[in-house]
């Protein structure tokens, strides 16, 4: 069963600058799908097709569809995707600075209505961050890095989604924080949740997801498991920072970008 | 090498002065020093060089290189993309007798490496890091490399003693021109001017010599027979490595001395040429199909009166097109009918290609199909089809003006002999046959008979009017199981021109019939899938798709019911990957090496047969 499926999406901000060349990929129920794409490929993008926030960037889908549970979704207003079951954790965490944890997780739990569930739902999220379980008064802008991730995702479990979508989790964190990150996902999706995880970050998240995707200039180039795809030469050139022996140094780094065609 | 007619034509150079690019370049800053030479766009800006800069700047380099201990008959590689750059250091390097040797862009460090080894270089030019890193990779290979030059040293390593800038290097010969002046002065002719790599679809790349005679003939007879004149201006965007794009930006504009504009890079072609709006423009049968394909895609999507429109116009341009390859002048109504014709549609159509000012046009370095060159006819473009290689300088044969025959090449240029030999190999001879192939005399003596006749290695056949036609490469003609000789080329470019079919090998060879691997064109299937809502996500699971497969079956047929019996397709199989130079698939120029696709996809072959 897919838990979402773009096909075919094709997205065109101001009306003249097209970003995303009819992208496909599906999420199936259950798993992580990572989809790893370097600057200004079109990741975001894809994940406001997703939303439905692309209005706010001038942007508009002009092909293609989205759906979530096999429903068509691509013209649904956002909230209704919230509702039917998509939560988003956006990229830079973007938590209420001013509110504390607890407020902070209410907010996550807006769109349900159901109290007993409130209830069950907040006690998962802080058995799974047991970290914000001892800060519940704390001001959310006090927290570090690491923490405030922590709470922007448990802020977006708190709607008990469907389908995850995670924008660059592992931003701006030391790489102790990242693995507890992608271990807390894989955790997420243990409990049911399926995750499309959007990372520069390849090796974190090709190590957490069931399926990758590479999205280079709007266009899917890659796809494949997981596994494959770190074992992948190309990949590990590309994306992963690796020569022919090992970690490249960043002296190497080069002015050019290498050209390079995908096969299959 | 047969004698040359030394002549001096319009060169205001000559006055002693043996006739040689170099020289010529010197006679147009001497004149005419104020004039624009070149263009190039560069972070979004056009800047202009004067035939004055271009002299004292290709002195700079040529005076700098023999500063560095390059001496005549020494071979200087040139690595870069199209560039001004690139016709200086060109021009610099043949004004010293030294050898000028193009390595093409794209190629991967091992290809880098042959050239330069196999040519003995002794200074690279290389653009960029890009380009050296792949010598450093090879350094160890190359004892004679002296030194590397680079254009632009962002990040290269400049503290290691085997690198220096151009700018370091033009700094060494500045201010020298009359120097340079007397080395050009004092240049042989009959010795050799470039070596240009063949880019080889069977075996190595072999190197050939060209002489400044042999350039110069070329020069004599391209230009008369391209109509060029110092009013042109050109956009040089094929690699100037091939002998293609040579004549056009090198040798034909530093002897006319035309304009030869150079674009941002190589992914703005598109735009580069919207902005030039050249006015001789040549195409490889890659770029035509792929201007046809997107018309036809844009066609598709556009609503029904911009459909009708285009039909109509077309069509009645196609009628228009018929009346001038007989040489006919469009008068009375046929002039009214074109006139119409420009107004609704061949002015918005070529001006969005970027060829509404184009007075004449070629099409060379593969075999076309005919229905490609009918349709720029159509919107009243002259694409003539000329036929050469780098062995006779280009200087073959060519559709003449006023009478144009679709899917000949035409008569023999100025100054060349063209003759079959009796298995209908194609002979030339004349001033432009070239020197022969760098260090492999073998080689040059299997090419050029005593003579002086160079085999071609293609096949064709003259009319009773004497066009010659082709029929094929001499190796790659496939002689079926029945015995039957067949053309794949010409199957393949048929099969080419519709918008969804990127590649065509044709496949047959001592078995029972004939089958075929088809490459898609990613962009326009791509669409295509989209309008019916079928996901896909890679090439590879584009090109796998039943519908796909459908949707070139339906082509296949419709080419199947044009061919003879014997040359229809029986079976084909879509590649599943894009075809690249780096994994050794096609060449620089993107011909498909066959013995390499029939390898690598033996088993898609196989399975046809069984």
């Amino acid at each position: 069963m897919t838990a979402l499926g773009v096909s075919n999406v094709e997205v065109v901000y101001n009306e003249v600058v097209l970003v995303l060349r009819g992208v496909s990929l599906t999420v199936p129920e259950g798993q992580i799908v990572a989809l790893l794409g370097a600057n200004g490929a079109g990741k975001t993008t894809l994940l406001r097709a997703i939303t439905g926030l692309l209005d706010v960037h001038h942007g508009r889908v002009t092909k293609g569809s989205v759906s979530l549970s096999g429903a068509d979704i691509t013209r649904a207003d956002p909230a209704k995707r919230v509702k039917a079951g998509l939560a988003q954790v956006m990229e830079g965490r973007r938590i209420f600075a001013e509110l504390t944890v607890d407020e902070n997780l209410r907010t996550g739990a807006m769109s349900r209505r159901n109290r007993e569930a409130f209830d069950d739902n907040r006690a998962r999220v802080l058995e799974m961050f047991p970290l914000l379980a001892g800060r519940l008064r704390s001001t959310a802008g006090y927290l570090s890095g690491g923490e405030q991730q922590m709470l922007a995702i448990g802020r977006a479990l708190m709607a008990s989604p469907d389908v995850l979508l995670l924008d660059e989790p592992s931003l701006g964190l030391a790489p102790r924080i990242v693995d507890q990150i992608r271990d807390i996902i894989v955790q997420v999706n243990e409990s049911g949740t399926s995750v499309l995880l959007v990372e520069q970050n390849a090796n974190m998240a090709l190590q957490a997801a069931h399926h990758g995707y590479v999205l280079e200039h709007g266009r899917i180039v890659k796809d494949g498991p997981g596994q494959d795809l770190l074992a992948d030469k190309d990949i590990r050139e590309f994306y992963l920072g690796m020569g022919e022996s090992g970690r490249r140094s960043f002296r190497d780094v080069k002015t050019y970008r290498r050209r390079k065609s995908w096969g299959s | 090498m047969s004698a040359v007619d030394t002549a001096p034509f319009a060169s205001p150079a000559s006055g002693g002065v043996a006739e040689t690019l170099p020289a010529h370049l010197l006679g147009h800053a001497a004149a005419t020093g104020d004039r624009i030479a070149m263009r190039k766009k560069h972070l979004g800006l056009w800047r202009s060089y004067t035939w004055d800069e271009y002299a004292e700047r290709a002195a700079a380099v040529g005076i700098g290189l023999r500063a560095l201990g390059v001496e005549p008959g020494d071979r200087v590689a040139i690595h870069a993309n199209n560039r001004p750059a690139w016709m200086i250091a060109d021009m610099g390097v043949q004004g010293i007798g030294a050898i000028a040797v193009g390595v093409y862009p794209t190629s991967p460090t091992a290809e880098v490496e042959y050239v330069l080894s196999h040519s003995g270089s002794v200074v690279l030019i290389a653009e960029d890091e890009e380009q050296v890193d792949k010598v450093l990779a090879a350094r160890s290979d190359l004892p004679d490399l002296r030194t590397v030059v680079v254009k632009d040293p962002r990040g290269v390593d400049l503290s290691d003693d085997w690198i220096m800038t151009m700018d370091e290097l033009e700094a060494l010969g500045a201010g020298q021109r009359q120097d340079f002046g007397s080395a050009v002065a004092a240049l042989d002719p009959s010795q050799c001017a470039i070596i240009v790599y063949t880019s080889g679809t069977t075996g190595p790349p072999k190197g050939a010599m060209l002489s400044h005679d042999n350039l110069m003939a070329a020069a004599r007879g391209s230009g008369t027979e391209f109509e060029v004149g110092p009013d042109q201006e050109v956009l040089s965007y094929l690699p100037l490595c091939h002998i293609a794009e040579r004549l056009i930006s090198g040798v034909n504009a530093v002897t006319q001395g035309y304009v030869v504009n150079f674009g941002e890079s190589t992914e703005t072609f598109a735009q580069d040429l919207a902005e030039v709006q050249p006015t001789f423009f040549v195409g490889v049968p890659r770029v035509w199909e792929k201007f046809m394909a997107l018309i036809q895609i844009k066609m598709g999507d556009a609503g029904w009166i911009k459909r009708k429109n285009y039909d109509l116009w077309m069509g009645v341009g196609g009628r228009l097109a018929r009346k001038r390859w007989r040489g006919e002048k469009l008068r009375g109504v046929n002039g009214l009918l074109y006139f119409l014709g420009w107004v609704f549609l061949f002015r918005s159509l070529r001006r969005k290609l970027g060829l509404s000012r184009v007075r004449g046009a070629l099409s060379g370095a593969a075999p076309v199909s005919p229905q490609v060159l009918e349709y720029f006819w159509a919107m009243g473009i002259p694409i003539r089809e000329v036929y050469g290689q780098t062995e006779n300088t280009a200087q073959g044969t060519i559709i003449p003006a006023d009478d144009v025959r679709i899917g000949m090449v035409g008569k023999a240029m100025t100054g060349a002999e063209v003759i079959l030999a009796d298995d209908g190999e194609i002979l030339t001879r004349g001033p432009g046959t070239f020197l022969g192939y760098f260090r492999n005399p073998e080689a040059t003596a299997e090419t050029v008979d005593a003579d002086g006749w160079l085999h071609t290695g293609d096949v064709g056949e003259f009319d009773d009017d004497g066009f010659l036609r082709i029929t094929d490469r001499k190796k790659d003609i496939i002689i079926t199981a029945g015995g039957k000789n067949i053309s794949p080329s010409e199957i393949e470019n048929r099969l080419k021109t519709s918008p969804y079919v990127r590649e065509a090998v044709v496949i047959g060879d001592q078995r029972k019939y004939l089958t075929a691997l088809i490459g898609i064109e990613l962009d326009t299937v791509g669409d295509w899938a989209t309008r019916r809502r079928i996901a896909f996500t890679t090439y590879g699971d584009l090109s796998a798709k039943p519908e796909v497969k459908e949707l070139v079956s339906e082509w296949v047929e419709k080419v199947n019911t044009e061919m003879a019996q014997v040359e229809t397709i029986k079976g084909f199989e879509l590649l599943p990957k894009e075809l690249d130079q780096e994994d050794g698939e096609v060449t620089a120029t993107q011909k498909v090496k066959r013995r390499a696709i029939e390898t690598e996809f033996s088993e898609l072959i196989e399975g046809m047969y069984r």
